[in-house]
């Protein structure tokens, strides 16, 4: 009797509850300078029509700085923040000379880049502008 | 077996054939009435004289759309009713919101739907949309019945300066564009409003114009050329270049009118050219300066010949402005 007790015993010890941890979502890394890959307005395909190649932005952990502006959501330097640092679906923009600027916000992952897709208008509030930046080499 | 399956097969087209002919109502716009003309800002008001012919019963609603310039906003400012043979008083009617889908339209929505089957009216800018209306209520129609319907539509104009060619549909909400004989539509000639601004000319084609319509110098503007509207000092130009000034807000008047790269223009073929440009760049615009307007020609390689409104001497004006 000792001895089947003792077994049972053993099998419930032997037994450990898994813990599944759910996979997390990764933080969205917008650190490092990103290029402008395609730019349309109103639908209509600008890329290789408006010379948006020398255009950066630089992203660090809360700032950013732009080289080369071509219109753009915001045309001054400034702090930049996430909605939702996991789940983010707006982009902020603070220039140091006026107030917030926000666009919704895509991430796809493209041929194996991660390309952010922003939309926003530089001048007339109808005419809609969509940029997709990728990180630059 | 296979005489069986031929038979079977040949009863069900025969059937689903025999269903759609019986469940429809054909639909004419027998006639339109509408002003050559109004001020701007003032009511257009029109009336189309319908007839709706049946083969069976049917329960629909009646839909009205109208082909109107985008800027009019018709959407927030028109009001149409209708009076009928198997009505009593004033209908109302309610605009479709876009997005849904019309019936037997394959899923597009009712404004894409007509833009795909009808047209554009033969307006030559882009800024032109449907704008498509539903009864409030719907109606029961008896077979083989002759109704007819006086559509009473009254739009608010905006203050523009603008001619457009009108267009106008009606239809029902069970048949849609199903087929030409289900629906009625009319296009108009050249209607004219007598507005504030530059004329925004949907009818004649342009020598030269700017795409956005509307924008201000910090938008992206593309002015394109097209030399083949009309013989020009242009007709026979290798390439072309933009001569351009900017009014700026304080009455300035900003020139760059060279022959260099940044105001060449690309060819588009057929004596067309192209050129994209950003205002506050071109003009090297500080924060503070902003501009009204440009006043545009367009000139060969030497700067010799210069191509301006209607082919002349004056310039093309465009005005900074948004809706």
């Amino acid at each position: 009797m000792f001895f089947l007790s003792a077994i049972a015993a053993l099998v419930l010890l032997a037994c450990k509850p898994e813990r599944l941890v759910a996979p997390g979502e990764p933080v969205k890394a917008l650190s490092g300078s990103w290029q402008i890959i395609k730019a349309t307005r109103n639908g209509t395909d600008l890329t290789n029509r408006f010379d948006f190649g020398n255009f950066r932005i630089h992203f660090t952990d809360s700032s950013y700085t732009i080289d080369s502006l071509v219109p753009f959501i915001v045309s001054k330097n400034g702090k930049w923040a996430f909605d939702d640092p996991t789940y983010p679906f707006q982009l902020s923009f603070t220039p140091a000379d006026s107030g917030r600027k926000s666009s919704p916000l895509l991430y796809p992952v493209s041929a194996g880049q991660r390309n952010i897709i922003i939309t926003f208008s530089p001048g007339c509030g109808l005419n809609s502008y969509q940029y997709t930046l990728q990180k630059a080499n | 077996m296979e005489r069986n399956k031929y038979w079977s097969w040949a009863w069900k087209i025969g059937g689903a054939a025999l269903l759609f002919v019986v469940a429809a109502c054909s639909m004419s716009i027998d006639n339109v009435v509408q002003p050559a003309s109004v001020n701007g800002g003032d009511i257009l008001p029109v009336t189309l004289n319908v007839t709706i012919t049946t083969n069976t019963a049917q329960t629909s609603n009646f839909m009205v759309a109208v082909l109107v310039p985008k800027i009019w906003n018709t959407a927030k400012n028109a009001t149409i009713t209708f009076t009928s043979d198997i009505s009593s008083g004033d209908q109302g009617m309610t605009v479709i919101p876009a997005g849904t889908p019309a019936p037997q339209g394959g899923g597009l929505d009712w404004p894409t739907l007509l833009a795909t089957r009808l047209g554009n009216g033969g307006n030559l800018l882009p800024d032109y949309e449907w704008v498509a209306f539903y009864s409030n209520s719907s109606y029961s129609v008896a077979g083989n019945a002759t109704i007819h319907a006086t559509v009473s539509i009254k739009i608010k104009t905006s203050p523009d300066n603008l001619s457009f060619k009108l267009g106008y549909c009606v239809a029902n909400s069970t048949d849609g564009l199903s087929s030409s004989d289900r629906y009625g539509s009319y296009f108009g000639g050249c209607f004219q409003v007598n507005g504030t601004g530059d004329l925004i000319d949907f009818c004649n084609p342009q020598l030269a114009n700017i795409d956005p319509r509307t924008s201000l110098d910090n938008d992206i503007i593309t002015l394109t050329f097209d030399g083949g509207v009309t013989p020009t000092a242009l007709d026979n130009a290798s390439s072309v270049y933009l001569c351009v000034s900017g009014i700026t807000d304080t009455g300035d008047s900003l020139s760059v009118c060279e022959q260099t790269n940044r105001t060449k223009m690309r060819s588009l073929g057929l004596n067309k050219w192209q050129i994209d440009l950003w205002p506050r760049k071109l003009f090297n615009l500080s924060d503070n300066k902003h501009l009204t307007g440009l006043r545009y020609f367009f000139t060969d390689a030497t700067g010799g010949s210069k191509v301006g409104y209607g082919g002349g001497s004056q310039p093309f004006t465009y005005t900074f402005k948004c809706q």
